[in-house]
């Protein structure tokens, strides 16, 4: 069993960070909350120096620097986020863990998702979020600085907790470093993959403007469509077969002039953004999914309308008395 | 600007090559330990934190952590999919902390207090 | 057993009977349509007296309707009888019933038609039910006239019902119409004992016949069930023919060839059979069903529906015939009831209750009638039998209308001499005579033909059986006569009793303390209405108490209708007598009803031509030229014996009831009873031999008994068990209930330790 990781290793590391946990988790009297985050970043450090030295050995395997960073960020905060006392300063050491979260997704190339998740978590979420923790917790007052309520000080149970939560941890870690070398290889995958440019076939607008900016193509040149409107470009290759059209304005729907196609070299920098890739996907596998997001969402919107709405009691008597009295105001205002 | 932002990811991620390239199985298994390691604190702060906005914050990490798995492995196998769900699960979670919150704001407005413990009877 | 049955095989071999010519006899022509409204006419009659009933009618136009429609159904009887086509055999389907079909083998088919079988067995009987129905009717509008308005209508009703029910019964072309008249005639007796709701003795009394006939209706429906199992249909016209090769091997004495189950058949349905016609383990409900009003008494418990299990042996006389057991048990229960019912009515004081004793031991004749292969002497019986009981039955009606509901023979005296009064005297004599077997009249030709194949029909002890019968044939005598000899003649003398006419009130007071059959009993001990009223000494003094009125009680003579009915059916039970030098279709000596028998399903071994001396020879075997009872024809030899044995009977009571009736405790009857055995015998025999006792003793306390175990072991085992299952959720969510705090986090925890389980025994599994 070819392990990313040696189990003892693993296990040695999975009962530290529980002990660091367990220590870090807020308590009342004696809170070695320094001494446990040490312990629990020991932890965290021992497991990715293993996988580090483990990827030493496998070609292409090593992560880039970035990732240990990002990793250590996102982890390190995540931990604050359950020991802090104070709730505003867990959202904020949350938002942190977003931040780093989203630098992984820069590292996995999903700018979108990453930018995405920092204006949708960072921007509006954990905003809320702040909001309402500011409007739930007691102002200070005067003889009373530091506020903190009691719920806030203790945790609950927090041996019972790790023990389940590192239990997990363990089992799900060693499936995936016994599993990731059950994996297909990246030959395998890329032959199943589709090329990653060929999005390009279908964006026929930015390729042409993209050619007629390097100026490989007049003005009257267009790329040759094929059936249903997709470009005869060859990714691959990064070829493409390109012809003069019939109408002089270069509109590729009056047809071409047969004899004048030319294939010509696509630029090295023409390729298919994320984005692009990304709303294909979305739009084009996942309708259906979108319109039931859509639906989620307005019902979490209704809901929440209906949920903090302040309910007043008026009765209709008072409702019109009410009605009435502006009536006449009104009347007099006139007047 | 789309320059800008590609030539951005080619510079944090030196040791890779472009997006075209995918990441080797060892590489993805850092990611989803990553994750998953995210996930127990987010459901070990569930579990032990007594505070209703902290135990939110707790989920939503713990959506978080799911997403970075399915970042990873939508890079693994040079697929958007994973990244088209990333997009549902932060629909679910805004969605989810619209209600939530909703809720916390009318238990305070009842209690005074934003412990989940005073909240054990389904008549409240 | 195993002797007889070489014998009766012989006998079956002897009679001449050729598969041939069954086969060709077994074809069924199409009935006529019109033959259909026998039934219909009486079912429409309940429903125009239950329109009556809402209409709340107060005059006798129910019973005209009634009259009316029963005397046309009787008229349609008749037409049927002159239709008889020349075979014998036709049906009438009215509509298809039942057709259930659950598979395409012979047997998977449950098909049953409403409708009608016609041979002459059913015009025979038909003949008599209508006609008798008819005429009771007639007698039952003025009998019932106190009783004018709702209850007048409510008695048609059920009367009609049960005409219906009973040419179900015969008609019926299945054994399932069958059982559905034979179960409808048993409600209706159940709701016409049970008329005088109000009274006890007659509720406990329609409940005991109810629940007595059940137990016989048990046996029949086994038989039918099995009947089905074996042959695969209910419908004769389908049945009789796969019996013939069983009576084939009867004949040819191959009886191992015959399966268990055929011969099964019959003994479960002798048990409806003895259910429904009194006999001797069943016989009890008879007697007491007496307390329904006198007409019903007549008509379905003398007349018709007791006959129902003589039809029911008749009709399916094939079967019996094959079965080794069947028909010697019918001889013997048949033979013993006959000879105990007539000892008990020896010692009762009680008239109609005598003549309930009377039919019992009669239709304990007419089994042994049938069990001595003499269907013809059986079904002959029925019919004389259906007349001269009526007649006695009406009378003794006839009677208790007149004097208030006095029954007690002690009490009433020479009823005939009084004025109005000698219709009544004259057909009770008649019909006495009758019953004694007096010389020349119709009982005493019917009662010989039986007696006689006792004594020539191979069986076991049948001999023996036929010494009991002439026994019991005299003791029939006496009693008759006694009570005739007490009441109808002699001085003048009368106690009113205590039914007056608009009755129902007082009545209920005195006889609720009193169970069921407490009213002979009663009798005897002298019993008087209420405590409040002592025995007057005479009649005067007794009339004057019992009376509101200033006047002596004045019996009130019959009117036109009971005279007019009696004195029709003296006529025909004196004229039913020449049934039997009448001729019947084929000329046989045995008569008209021969005729009758010869062409229907009950004659298949009695065929018309079956003579003595052939009979004789398979009972005698060597010296089949005898073929005679002690060198003579035995029923001739019969006329003889059982001629002086009925009068021997009527001497004696004669000797005691009227010559020797003095002073009531001087009279020779008395003088009788101080010998100690006698009275010992007659306290016994006025008790009914203790069988209600032993009835309670063997049969309800033991059942009271087992029901208080089972009621036990239902209260502590099942409910126990049932409780138990209630109880072990409420005891689970006991335990678990606390698990469910509503505290958030338990949840949650649990949710993560049971995630964390399920990955390690995945983790553990894949490992």
């Amino acid at each position: 069993m070819a392990e990313v990781i040696t189990p003892l290793i693993l296990y040695v590391a999975v009962i530290l960070g529980g002990v660091g946990v367990w220590m870090a988790l807020p308590r009342k009297r004696v809170n070695p909350q320094i001494i446990g985050g040490l312990v629990a970043a020991i932890a965290g450090g021992l497991v990715l120096i293993g996988l580090g030295l483990r990827a030493r050995e496998v070609e292409g395997g090593l992560p880039n620097l970035y990732f240990y960073v990002f990793a250590a960020i996102a982890l390190g905060a995540s931990l604050r986020v359950i020991t802090h006392q104070r709730p505003v300063y867990a959202a904020l050491y949350f938002i942190l863990t977003i931040l780093s979260s989203a630098g992984l997704y820069l590292l996995l190339a999903a700018e979108f998702m990453a930018f995405a998740l920092i204006i949708i978590y960072a921007g509006a979420i954990l905003i809320t979020y702040l909001f309402v923790i500011m409007m739930a917790t007691q102002a200070p007052s005067e003889e009373e600085v530091d506020v903190l309520a009691e719920y806030d000080l203790q945790a609950r149970e927090p041996l019972a907790a790790v023990f389940a939560g590192f239990l997990i941890l363990g089992a799900l870690s060693v499936m995936i470093f016994t599993g990731a070398s059950k994996l297909p290889g990246e030959a395998e995958i890329r032959a199943q993959a589709p090329h990653p440019d060929h999005m390009l076939e279908l964006l026929p607008r930015r390729v042409e403007r993209v050619l007629q900016d390097e100026g490989l193509i007049s003005g009257r040149e267009r790329i040759v469509r094929e059936a249903r409107g997709v470009l005869s470009l060859d990714p691959e290759t990064r070829t493409a077969v390109v012809a003069r059209t019939v109408d002089p304005d270069g509109d590729p729907a009056g047809g071409f002039i047969p004899g004048s196609e030319r294939e010509i070299e696509l630029p090295d920098h023409l390729r298919a953004r994320n984005v692009e890739s990304l709303a294909y996907d979305f739009l084009n596998r996942h309708p259906m999914t979108i319109e039931i997001a859509g639906v989620i969402l307005l019902m979490a919107m209704l809901g929440a309308v209906v949920l903090s709405r302040r309910q007043v009691d008026i009765d209709d008597e008072r409702k019109r008395q009410q009605a009435e009295r502006r009536l006449r105001d009104a009347e007099e205002a006139r007047l | 600007m789309v320059s800008t932002f590609a030539s951005m990811a080619d510079f944090l991620a030196p040791a890779q090559a472009s997006f075209p390239e995918g990441v080797g199985s060892v590489t993805l298994a850092h990611y989803l330990f990553v994750s998953v390691a995210m996930f127990t604190m987010g459901l070990i702060g569930f579990l032990t934190r007594r505070n209703l906005i902290i135990m939110f914050l707790c989920t939503e990490m713990m959506f978080q952590a799911a997403g970075i798995a399915l970042i990873a492995f939508s890079r693994f196998y040079l697929h958007h999919t994973g990244q088209s769900f990333v997009i549902f699960v932060l629909t679910v979670a805004a969605a989810e902390a619209a209600l939530a919150l909703a809720l916390v704001v009318l238990l305070f407005r009842g209690r005074e207090s934003l412990n989940a413990d005073q909240w054990h009877s389904l008549k409240g | 057993m195993q002797t007889t049955t070489p014998q009766l095989a012989e006998t079956i071999g002897a009679l001449g009977l050729g598969a041939a010519d069954t086969g060709a006899a077994l074809e069924v022509a199409t009935g006529p349509a019109w033959a259909m409204l026998i039934p219909m006419l009486p079912l429409l009659g309940a429903a125009i007296m239950g329109v009556c009933a809402i209409m709340g009618v107060r005059s006798k136009l129910p019973a005209w309707i009634t009259v009316g429609l029963l005397g046309f159904s009787a008229v349609l009887a008749a037409a049927m009888y002159a239709w008889l086509p020349e075979n014998g055999r036709a049906v009438s389907v009215a509509w298809e019933w039942i057709n259930v079909s659950w598979g395409d083998e012979p047997g998977q088919t449950l098909k049953a038609n409403f409708g009608f079988y016609i041979d002459s067995l059913t015009c025979l009987w038909m003949l008599f039910v209508t006609l008798l129905a008819t005429l009771i009717a007639l007698y039952a509008s003025e009998y019932m006239s106190h009783d004018l308005g709702a209850g007048y209508c409510r008695f048609f009703a059920a009367f009609n019902l049960f005409v219906f029910s009973m040419a179900c019964l015969v008609m019926g072309d299945n054994l399932l119409l069958l059982f559905l008249g034979w179960e409808g005639v048993g409600l209706c007796s159940y709701l016409l004992i049970g008329y005088h709701y109000k009274k006890h003795s007659a509720v406990f009394a329609a409940k005991k016949a109810f629940i007595v006939n059940r137990i016989g209706d048990l046996g029949l429906l086994l038989g039918v069930f099995l009947t089905f199992v074996h042959f695969g249909t209910l419908e004769y016209k389908d049945l009789f023919p796969m019996v013939q090769p069983y009576i084939e091997a009867m004949r040819q004495g191959a009886v191992g060839d015959i399966p268990a189950v055929v011969q099964l058949i019959p003994v479960l349905l002798m048990i409806g059979a003895f259910g429904k016609s009194a006999q001797l383990p069943l016989f009890v409900w008879l007697p007491d069903a007496m307390e329904g009003p006198t007409p019903v008494s007549a008509l379905i418990h003398a007349a018709t529906m007791v006959t129902a299990g003589v039809y029911l042996i008749a009709r399916m006389y094939p079967l019996f015939l094959v079965s080794e057991w069947a028909l010697p048990i019918v001889a013997w229960v048949g033979g013993l009831t006959a000879l105990v019912a007539a000892t008990i009515a020896m010692a009762q004081f009680d008239i109609k209750r005598i003549m309930a004793y009377s039919t019992v031991s009669q239709l304990g004749f007419m089994f042994c009638g049938l069990a001595f292969l003499s269907s013809v002497g059986g079904a002959f019986h029925v019919v004389t039998h259906a007349f001269f009981k009526a007649t006695l039955f009406l009378c003794c009606g006839a009677v208790m209308h007149g004097f208030a509901g006095q029954l007690d023979l002690r009490k009433l005296s020479g009823v005939s001499f009084m004025k109005g009064w000698g219709i009544v005297g004259i057909a009770m004599f008649i019909g006495c005579l009758n019953l004694a077997g007096f010389p020349f009249t119709a009982g005493y030709f019917s009662k010989d033909m039986i007696l006689a194949e006792a004594f020539i029909t191979p069986g076991p002890g049948y001999q023996f059986l036929g010494v009991i019968l002439l026994l019991t044939a005299g003791i029939t005598a006496y009693y008759t006569f006694r009570v005739f000899f007490r009441v109808f003649v002699g001085p003048k003398q009368f106690e009113p009793g205590d039914e007056l006419h608009g009755h129902d009130g007082h009545i209920d007071d005195h006889h609720e303390e009193h169970g069921s059959a407490s009213r002979a009993t009663e009798a005897d001990e002298g019993h008087t209405p209420g405590d409040h009223e002592p025995m007057g000494g005479s009649v005067e003094e007794r009339g004057k108490k019992t009376h509101e009125h200033p006047e002596h009680f004045h019996p009130h003579a019959p009117g036109w209708a009971i005279n007019g009915v009696l004195a029709t059916l003296a006529i025909l039970s004196v004229l039913a007598a020449a049934l039997y030098f009448f001729p019947g279709a084929d000329k046989s000596h045995k008569g008209w009803a021969g005729g009758m028998i010869s062409g229907s399903s009950a004659a298949l071994v009695v065929g018309g031509e079956a003579d003595h001396p052939t009979r004789l020879a398979a009972f005698v075997g060597a010296e089949p030229e005898q073929g005679t009872l002690f060198g003579q024809d035995p029923h001739k030899i019969m006329y003889y014996v059982s001629g002086v044995i009925g009068f021997v009977g009527i001497a004696i009571a004669f000797a005691l009831h009227y010559a020797g009736r003095k002073e009531s405790e001087r009279s020779a009857a008395n003088n009788l009873l101080q010998v100690k055995p006698i009275r010992t015998a007659h306290r016994w025999a006025n008790a009914k031999w203790y069988v209600d006792e032993l009835y309670d003793f063997a049969l309800r306390k033991p059942l009271w008994a087992a029901s208080q175990i089972f009621h036990l072991i239902d209260k502590l085992l099942i409910d126990g068990l049932v409780n138990l299952v209630g109880y072990l959720p409420r005891a689970l969510g006991k335990g678990v209930r606390p698990s469910q705090s509503g505290v958030l986090h338990s949840y949650a925890a649990a949710m993560a330790g049971g995630l964390a389980v399920i990955l390690l025994i995945v983790l553990l599994l894949s490992l």
